[in-house]
């Protein structure tokens, strides 16, 4: 990551290659990301499949520990192995996998087709180096520019995230930005590139609300100009809500559910989300509704249950559960989730939270029965 | 709220740390300071639960600290039970502190790790020599243990052993062991998942139920204070900026700090996150070392006149209650002073 050797490559820019028929810019299938330790295998990613297209942004929640970053890490080739193994799927990127490529070939993708903001930026800003020759030094690897013109660039980057006095800061080291601008700084080194995918890991969490909202605000304007993709992992559902267009909700190491925005907020059909969202403390005006947490810890992931992994803690568990592993459910909209019981429309709705959407409905029965 | 029933009294409390308190700066008279509690003045009436919200770095903690006499105040007075707390000597501050206890941000480094939980969770009653007997002491702590939800069977066990939201019920078992009136609770579940901080705030409030505990609630979550407080307060670099009794500070916030932090907070709900109005503030907070004159929030503030800069507002009363600190607030000018996205 630190390096700054500049070696020339023959650079192979896949985002100028036309996604191929019948796929989508970004392919997960079945992905398996293990880590052998002295402990046991901890199955940190077992099973996560989504697709990706430019313009879209997935949001990844979940428990911490749930596997949200690895899965990234894995996608980004990043993941030491050994310990990490990928245990099997595929990541296809245009069409070509991304796990059958080599070194160099990764080299050229990541920081240039796909970004990655890190979930902590203080570790991945070099404090012995200019925050200028850090920015400039992905757009001289990858686009071969000179000097002077990536420094250039450096500036407009700062400037583009909202750093005042950018001519100045570019000389500046990385202990003289506040937090918040740091995070700007990564924002800015992610996107020097114009990457087609960015992922953002947790790029908020360390930061105030009141930043936050300027830095998705950033994030999403950015977007809107370039057309690119945005995978936005957090722990957050209101950041979730407001720029998710798909959203995948993880559990142990897999996606326990996946679908549109609106169909994990208001038609969630995961035993999982349920309780995720019943969690939540609401914004009340006028009464304030108890919590209900989910009971009990999640599960190690070197000693998996041997059914549906969210068994113990599922107040809908049956001995079906804990002995068999549930299969995938999908809908016709591709929205997908894995519990034994959520094609069982009278039990999603006897048990899904009630949403704003069901209370209108609700309301303008009752009023039609009177 | 009569006074009689005020178990807490915090009075014009300020806090500044000194910074490069170098020789050389402490001669040329240079030496600088954080600000970190400016003229902070609340109080906590018994089985109140008061919440303090602001951004990193505002001062909560520090004002938790001082009330607590962990730190020494600046200046200023914290009364718990009428009794000023800077002027108890060592007898009477261990008396208080029987009264008041503290719940950590930080589930992993504030329990320790040699001790078993059963010994962290006993060692107030064995500080304060209450329980003298030892069986009857682990009786007693098999009791709490298990109503703050954990198995009596794991008293032996360390706190290694335990998960993020188990070490924050050790804590709380520990800060419940002598029935405290007053519980300053530091960001309690800030490092917790969702799904396990609700377990946490539900057990927060059960125990309140049972006992009537006071709660100081620290936590930067606006709807974790929310949720759990009768009243609460916002502070901004060291400042006390509005504080009100929970439905007048969400309903009708009157600081245009207040306002752009609320609107500021992503709501979970798609659809009422996309419609509703929101406030985007520019640029960062300012150094405490450094902090702006008149209003500290004038820098940032989007209807900040030539006055704020000059003039640090009073806290005055907006309607019943509900205490705010610009000169400019009126009950409810969101609708007017919000920026349409
Ligand atoms: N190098 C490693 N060796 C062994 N286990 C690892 C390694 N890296 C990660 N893990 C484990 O993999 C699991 C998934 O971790 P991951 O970082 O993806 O979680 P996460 O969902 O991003 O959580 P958080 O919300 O806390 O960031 C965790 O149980 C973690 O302990
Ligand atoms: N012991 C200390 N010495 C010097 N400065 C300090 C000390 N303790 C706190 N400060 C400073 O005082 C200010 C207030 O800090 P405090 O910890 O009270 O904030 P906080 O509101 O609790 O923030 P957070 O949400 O990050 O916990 C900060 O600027 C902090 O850097
Ligand atoms: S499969 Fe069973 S245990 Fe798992 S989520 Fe569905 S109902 Fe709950
Ligand atoms: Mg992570
Ligand atoms: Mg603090």
């Amino acid at each position: 990551m630190f390096g700054l050797g500049l070696k020339k490559k023959n650079r192979i820019d896949l985002r100028d290659t036309p996604v191929p028929e019948g796929h989508h810019l970004l392919e997960v299938n079945d992905l398996k990301m293990y880590f052998h330790t002295q402990d046991g295998v901890v199955k940190a990613v077992n099973g996560v499949s989504y697709t990706l297209d430019r313009g879209e942004t997935l949001g990844v929640v979940g428990e911490s520990g749930s596997g949200k970053s690895v899965t990234s890490l894995t996608i980004m080739g990043l993941i030491p192995m050994p310990p990490g193994k990928v245990e099997g799927g595929d990541v296809l990127y245009r069409g070509k996998s991304l796990l059958d490529m080599s070194e160099d070939e990764l080299e050229s993708i990541r920081g240039n087709d796909i970004a990655m903001i890190f979930q902590d930026p203080m570790t991945s800003l070099n404090p012995v180096y200019t925050i200028g020759r850090q920015l400039s030094e992905g757009m001289r690897l990858h686009k071969g520019m000179s000097k002077k013109d990536a420094m250039a660039r450096s500036v407009e980057l700062l400037k583009m995230v909202g750093i005042p006095n950018a001519e100045q800061r570019v000389k500046e080291y990385p202990h003289e930005f506040s937090g918040g601008m740091r995070q700007r700084v990564m924002i800015a080194m992610a996107l020097a590139c114009d990457p087609d995918i960015l992922i953002a890991d947790e790029p908020t969490t360390a930061l105030d609300v009141t930043i936050q909202a300027q830095i998705i605000e950033l994030m999403q304007e950015l977007q809107q100009k370039n057309g690119n993709a945005i995978i936005m992992i957090t722990h957050d559902l209101g950041v979730v809500a407001d720029i998710a267009d798909k959203i995948m909700v993880m559990y142990a190491g897999q996606p326990v559910e996946f679908g549109t925005r609106d169909e994990i907020f208001y038609n969630p059909i995961h035993p999982y989300t349920w309780g995720l969202n019943r969690s939540i403390p609401e914004p009340a005006i006028d009464e304030k509704h108890p919590l209900t947490p989910i009971k009990g810890n999640p599960p190690s992931l070197v000693d998996l249950p041997e059914g549906c992994a969210f068994a113990p803690r599922c107040p809908y568990a049956t001995e079906r559960c804990r002995k068999e592993m549930p299969k995938v459910y999908t809908t016709k909209t591709g929205h997908y989730s894995k519990c034994h019981y959520s094609a069982d429309e009278a039990f999603v709705r006897a048990n899904a939270p009630e949403t704003s959407r069901t209370k209108a409905q609700r309301i303008v029965e009752l009023k039609g029965d009177m | 709220m009569t006074n009689s029933n005020i178990l807490l009294r915090v009075e014009h409390l300020c806090k500044e740390f000194p910074v490069d308190s170098g020789f050389i700066a402490k001669r040329r008279g240079t030496a600088r300071s954080v600000h970190a509690v400016n003229d902070v003045s609340f109080d906590i009436a018994e089985g109140e639960t008061f919440g303090l919200v602001g951004e990193s770095g505002c001062g909560k903690s520090t004002t938790g600290r001082c009330i607590m006499r962990l730190i020494e105040p600046t200046s200023g007075k914290v009364l718990f039970k009428g009794n000023d707390v800077a002027s108890m000597n060592k007898k009477e501050l261990k008396d208080m502190r029987r009264e008041m206890q503290f719940v950590f941000q930080d589930p992993y480094a504030s329990l320790n790790p040699r001790m078993t939980i059963g010994e962290i969770v006993s060692e107030p009653l064995v500080i304060h020599n209450v329980m003298p007997k030892k069986d009857e002491r682990i009786e007693f702590v098999r009791g709490l243990l298990d109503v703050v939800g954990l198995n009596p069977e794991h008293i032996n066990r360390y706190p290694h052993e335990f998960s993020g939201g188990q070490r924050q019920r050790v804590g709380i078992a520990r800060a419940f062991a002598l029935r405290p009136k007053l519980i300053i609770c530091d960001e309690p579940v800030s490092a917790l998942d969702v799904s396990i901080q609700a377990q946490v705030l539900n057990l927060l409030s059960d125990l309140q139920q049972e006992y009537g505990t006071a709660y100081l609630f620290i936590a930067h979550d606006l709807s974790v204070v929310q949720h759990i407080s009768d009243r609460v307060a916002v502070m901004y670099l060291g400042n006390m900026m509005e504080y009100s009794d929970w439905r007048s500070l969400y309903a009708e916030p009157c600081h245009p700090y207040t306002q752009s932090l609320l609107s500021a907070v992503p709501i979970p709900d798609p659809d009422i996150q996309h419609s509703r109005k929101r406030i985007i503030l520019r640029g960062d907070p300012p150094s405490p070392i450094d902090p702006p004159s008149g209003c500290p929030f004038h820098t940032r503030c989007p209807i900040a006149q030539a006055k704020c800069s000059q003039e640090r507002p009073e806290l005055r009363e907006i309607s019943k209650g509900h205490f705010c600190a610009c000169h400019y607030a009126e009950p409810n000018p969101i609708k007017k002073s919000s920026v349409e996205l």
